[in-house]
């Protein structure tokens, strides 16, 4: 069953093609690399399938779908919301002055009782008998201006990176992004966020399904440091680690959120071969707990160990898709890439 | 595991008793009034702090809510308009008013980042000082607003004078602002304020949705900041004139935070300690204890220290982001509890 699947995927950054008509397909269960030579796109790649970029032409599908959020029922209120708050707003702002007279000063006589019912009626009234050009124009130009500002900003927060993320696609960074004053826990369980229930207000007063949820988060984060080999470490700021843990850290942070899917960018960089085959290990324990994974790597000997499948980019075009063993005698992926390197 | 009092509790704990140390003062060096000043710029930084500290979001206006809490609270209670709320009903209803206000800065600006942000929020503070001036039928221009009414527990009505009531309720109310701030800052919420503020683009690709939590720092910053406002309002028993929430508070608040740490809730406290000490206490009494004993007579503006205030308050400054650029107070990274 296909997991991830890329049609033909392109890239522009201006003229510079960075990632041209890529078709690539991952099945559930599979440990599928994407090897190529610097520059050639594959980071590119992977920010158009997480929605950092939005791809040129061509689309991903997940599972079957486009991750893009739908336009159900509850946004269009959001929008018509938003229409009238804006356009309640500029009208209100706008005729402020007559209206507070009307509605305040008008009714209210010093030392006597508010006659509430009528203020209520004149408030009405006072912005009904106001030319249109003062109550009706603002309403609509005020509440076009909201509801379009609304209809934009979700229009493109609709296949924006956390959108995707939620649906469960992780990923780790080539450059590694941890929040360094944050502790291994607290990584973690930014991760897991998304799973979470609790709202503002449970938060403020503490309410017990804070405790709760408080408690399983903390339980489940400690187990994935534990899975990556991170347990000890766990209330440690995050930024004193050491490189290569930190790579590990990365992973236990992409998998807290339970993704389907998890994408690693570059996972063995700077790592030494002890470190490497550890992250062999560690990948491989990743896809046996049912997480199918996609990585980029230019570490040959842990691609062609862990990988069921190799997609090969150069200049953005992909060059070869297949199994180890079929890419490895390629004379043209040897030529543009492997050749330059020690693969034995 | 053995609990051991924070640096939150020991200076709290501290202040609570500070009303016993004026009794063996002389009167001139009693200190609760001008404490009660801290405690108000406390609780005006610890909301600062929510969106300046924890999300990382700066925020050069956080005066204009200060103005939008009092100007709420006077409109709500003075006897000129029909509303008249008593004091509880109408400091807490600054609360959700100083929230909307803080939406309505907020989600338009959602996409600004660093320095636009500052500078957009810097034209709020302005924005909304000259609302308040030029809108004359509803908030008195440059009048101000006032009498405002005080709290009262048990029948009559507090004055100016019942000195140490007013000392303890603004203590009270920090401490309430103090655990609300920090019950926010350990939870979900408090981790995805850090994680914005830390990397915005990892935190996005986490899942955090980033638009809607800035918006919530931004509302729970100037909400705090309209409770201030409120409370300050009346103490005074008046809103002041609007060009008293100028610039200059917004540069208090975030020095506050600056100074004591930013991101630490006991960092703001000491730092509002620091700051306002400094500026309205001990210069106050610097000046008053020289002229009492002859030093620095009327006509010559230099020999009082009052006048030296921005000299040395830019020298505090630079002193501390120079010997502790963390702040007085850094803050600590949370230990996950078992």
């Amino acid at each position: 069953m296909s997991v991830l699947r890329a049609d033909g995927v392109t890239v522009k950054f201006g003229g510079l093609v960075a990632v041209q008509d890529v078709h690539f397909t991952v099945n559930q269960g599979e440990i599928y690399a994407v090897i190529g030579p610097n520059g050639a796109g594959k980071t590119t790649l992977f920010n158009a399938v997480t929605g950092i970029y939005a791809p040129t032409e061509g689309h991903v599908e997940f599972n079957g779908k486009e991750i893009v959020e739908p336009l159900t029922g509850l946004v269009i209120f959001k929008f018509v919301c938003a229409f009238f708050a804006v356009g309640i707003f500029a009208v209100i702002g706008l005729n402020i002055e007559t209206i507070w007279t009307a509605v305040i000063i008008d009714n209210y006589k010093f030392g006597q009782p508010f006659p509430w019912s009528v203020a209520a009626t004149s408030w009405f009234s006072t912005i009904w008998s106001l030319p249109l050009v003062k109550n009706l124009v603002p309403l609509l130009v005020g509440g076009g201006i909201g509801a379009g500002a609304a209809a934009v900003s979700w229009s493109r927060g609709r296949s924006a990176p956390d959108h995707i993320a939620r649906s469960g696609v992780a990923r780790t960074f080539q450059n590694i992004r941890l929040f360094n004053e944050l502790s291994l826990v607290q990584n973690v369980l930014v991760g897991m966020d998304y799973r979470m229930k609790t709202g503002f207000m449970s938060a403020l007063f503490r309410l017990p399904r804070f405790y709760r949820e408080r408690r399983e988060s903390h339980e489940s984060a400690k187990k994935l440091l534990e899975f990556v080999g991170l347990g000890d470490r766990a209330q440690q700021a995050a930024g004193s680690l050491p490189y290569g843990f930190r790579r590990r850290l990365e992973i236990a942070r992409a998998l807290a959120g339970k993704p389907t899917i998890i994408l690693l960018d570059e996972p063995a960089a700077g790592m030494n071969p002890s470190e490497v085959v550890g992250l062999m290990a560690l990948i491989r324990g990743v896809r046996d707990a049912g997480t199918t994974v996609v990585l980029i790597e230019h570490h040959m000997r842990l691609v062609m160990g862990v990988s069921d499948k190799i997609l090969v980019l150069q200049y953005g075009k992909q060059i070869a898709e297949g199994i180890p063993e079929v890419i490895r005698v390629n004379p043209k992926i040897i030529e543009a890439y492997l050749g330059s390197e020690d693969h034995g | 595991m053995r609990w051991r009092p924070g640096p939150i509790f020991i200076i709290l704990a501290l202040a609570a008793f500070l009303p016993l140390l004026d009794i063996v003062l002389p009167p001139k060096l009693q200190l609760c009034e001008a404490v009660r000043g801290v405690f108000l710029y406390a609780i005006l930084a610890l909301g600062l702090n929510v969106v300046t500290g924890y999300a990382g979001l700066l925020n050069l206006g956080i005066a204009a809510f200060m103005a939008v809490g009092a100007y709420a609270f006077g409109i709500l209670t003075c006897e000129i308009y029909p509303f008249q709320l008593g004091f509880w009903p109408a400091i807490a209803l600054t609360i959700p008013i100083g929230a909307l206000a803080g939406f309505i800065l907020g989600a338009p600006t959602l996409g600004l980042r660093g320095d636009y942000l500052a500078i957009v929020t810097l034209g709020f503070g302005e924005i909304v000082q000259d609302v308040l001036k030029n809108l004359d039928v509803v908030t008195k221009g440059t009048q101000g607003i006032n009498p405002l009414p005080a709290p009262n527990f048990g029948g009559s009505q507090w004055t100016a004078d019942d000195e140490y009531k007013w000392y303890y309720l603004f203590f009270a109310l920090l401490v309430l602002t103090v655990i609300a701030v920090r019950n926010l800052e350990r939870s979900r919420l408090g981790r995805a304020w850090f994680s914005i503020r830390e990397d915005e683009i990892a935190s996005r690709s986490m899942g955090i949705r980033v638009e809607k939590i800035k918006l919530i720092a931004f509302a729970t910053a100037a909400a705090i900041a309209a409770f201030a406002g409120g409370l300050s309002a009346s103490v005074l028993s008046s809103t002041g004139e609007p060009s008293n929430y100028d610039f200059q508070i917004s540069i208090l608040a975030l020095c506050i935070v600056i100074v004591g740490g930013i991101g630490s809730i006991a960092g703001v406290l000491v730092g509002a300690l620091v700051m306002v000490g400094l500026n309205s206490i001990v210069l106050v009494k610097a000046t008053a204890w020289m002229a009492a004993n002859g030093i620095g007579s009327q006509g010559n503006v230099l020999l009082s220290p009052n006048n030296w205030k921005f000299l040395i308050f830019g020298l505090a400054l630079i002193l501390a982001v120079r010997l502790k650029p963390n702040g007085l107070i850094p803050p600590r990274i949370e230990r996950a509890k078992q």
